[in-house]
């Protein structure tokens, strides 16, 4: 089977997935609704500081953190298939457990997408901010690229984790508000020491971000915005070649022992 | 009493055993250190000491929602509620006893959020009002515990339990105003935090950290008291529901 194939499989499997989870019904009524009040839990303290930059500041941060939010969902994907009895049958197959991986979870991708630019664009006319509406089309890419940035970094955990089913729920949340804490979304990185400035910017999210606050700036600059955009990839890049290398050696080690296919 | 300290005993096992049960105990001091940056940020450390104790909430409702809100239906996915129901010792009881058990993680969330935002963030918040603090703390426990009833009943009839239970957490931080006061929301938005017992309690909560009279402590204490009161009782009316309905249909192996 061709990789094209595999691909075109997978993603059918992650949509059927998907269609699991939420009908359009359940996704507007319940999910929409959910993230909407996460922005807007943040920009009313911007509010209520009476501040209307800031709170343009905390609604857009906040708006793209759910494009990293809902791509570290991915830490749960290794797992779920270990659970499922696929994951020896990936191991075992032809096409790297990579390319299956990224195609059944693109959905999430295209999940955090969706709501963090529908977010953005319901809180903003919401709160009346002033977001500069012809040039928020531009920023989609840079939220596909944080999606995707925090998708490989989720997969990376998810495969650390793997036989330590506890501790996946919790490495996700405390990973997502790790994000909120470190990477420009609420406060200015500014304010933290240089090592933690440091651990930002190999993080994802915090170069995305960046690049899609200068599109909604009052004078963007094409250039820092394609850089810090071209930042964010790299960092998906480094976190997915870190995760292939680590998935390299787990399947390795699982076949050693046998131990590919236990439960934890 | 012997279910009850059962069912009791029983959570505190499934906390040993499962230890993402207690993940806000974790997320809590990251969102004292965010919010706290937020308000230093903007330049109001008069907000500093009621938001580094919001995450107190936050753990409060996760621990009702995911904690007890789950208690019934995780037994039916396990297939464990037939012998519950059939076993003599009354099934409320062990509900009753499981979902006292969230109030221990919730009471110690508690602790650790102001120990944190007292001792790490050098937040003010020092008790100034300690009749109303340990009433509101009380009832809050309490309406916490009667929601967590409700909801562990309301998620075995409801198709999408898992969904709105993943997408209660924000919507309901807005309403019961828990980081920014009521007062403070769009006018439109202020008659639906009512019928939310965190509304009350938090602002109960402000109110004793901060200096000067707590304004209308009885009202707010009675709300609350008042909201989990008919929490527990609507609760009890579904499960009572819910055990007749599995009875007589002998729909309790239907997952």
């Amino acid at each position: 089977m061709s990789n094209a194939s595999v691909v075109r499989h997978a993603f059918r499997v992650g949509a059927r997935d998907y269609s699991t989870i939420f009908t359009w019904k359940t996704w507007l009524g319940a999910w929409f609704v959910r993230v909407l009040a996460q922005v807007a839990f943040f920009a009313l303290v911007g509010r209520m500081l009476g501040s209307a930059e800031r709170t343009q500041y905390l609604l857009v941060g906040n708006a793209v953190l759910l494009a990293g939010m809902v791509g570290m969902w991915a830490v749960n994907m290794v797992a779920w298939e270990r659970s499922t009895g696929t994951l020896p049958l990936l191991a075992a197959s032809p096409t790297h457990p990579a390319v299956v991986l990224a195609s059944r979870g693109s959905y999430l991708v295209a999940d955090a997408t969706v709501s963090a630019a529908g977010a953005l664009t319901v809180a903003g006319l919401l709160f009346g901010v002033p977001l500069p509406w012809a040039r928020l089309p531009l920023a989609l890419p840079v939220l596909v690229l944080v999606a995707g940035s925090a998708f490989c970094f989720a997969t990376f955990a998810g495969g650390l984790l793997l036989g330590f089913r506890s501790a996946q729920p919790i490495v996700t949340n405390v990973a997502v508000v790790t994000l909120m804490a470190l990477c420009g979304v609420d406060v200015p990185v500014d304010v933290y020491p240089a090592p933690v400035r440091w651990v930002s910017s190999v993080l994802p999210v915090t170069h995305g971000l960046r690049a899609i606050r200068l599109i909604l700036g009052p004078a963007p600059a094409w250039e820092p915005i394609l850089v810090q955009a071209a930042w964010e990839a790299l960092v998906g890049a480094g976190w997915l070649a870190v995760c292939l290398l680590s998935f390299h050696a787990i399947v390795r080690r699982g076949r050693r022992r046998g131990t590919l296919d236990h439960s934890s | 009493m012997g279910t009850l300290a059962a069912g009791f005993r029983l959570q505190l096992r499934f906390y040993r055993s499962y230890p993402d049960l207690l993940v806000p105990l974790l997320t809590a001091p990251l969102y004292g250190v965010v919010f706290t940056l937020v308000m230093r940020d903007g330049h109001r450390p008069d907000l500093v000491g009621s938001a580094s104790l919001a995450p107190f909430y936050m753990s409060l409702w996760w621990f009702a929602l995911f904690s007890g809100g789950w208690i019934i239906q995780t037994d039916r996915w396990e297939g464990t509620l037939e012998h519950l129901v059939s076993a003599p010792a009354a099934f409320a009881a062990v509900v009753l006893g499981r979902i006292s058990a969230t109030l221990l993680p919730a009471g110690f969330a508690f602790t650790e959020t102001w120990v944190f935002a007292r001792y790490v963030l050098d937040a003010p918040v020092t008790i100034r009002h300690w009749t109303v603090f340990l009433a509101s703390f009380t009832v809050t426990l309490f309406a916490m515990a009667a929601t967590a009833l409700l909801m562990a009943a309301l998620f075995v009839l409801a198709r999408n339990a898992v969904t709105f239970s993943n997408s209660a957490s924000f919507p309901f931080y807005v309403l019961g105003g828990i980081l920014v006061p009521v007062a403070v929301l769009p006018g439109w938005l202020q008659p639906f935090t009512r019928p939310v017992f965190l509304s009350w309690s938090a602002d109960l909560l402000r109110a004793a950290v901060a200096p000067g009279p707590v304004p209308h402590p009885a009202l707010g204490l009675g709300a609350i008291a008042v909201l989990g009161v008919a929490a527990g009782l609507a609760g009890g009316v579904v499960l009572s529901h819910i055990l007749r309905r599995l009875r007589t249909r002998g729909e309790l192996a239907i997952t």
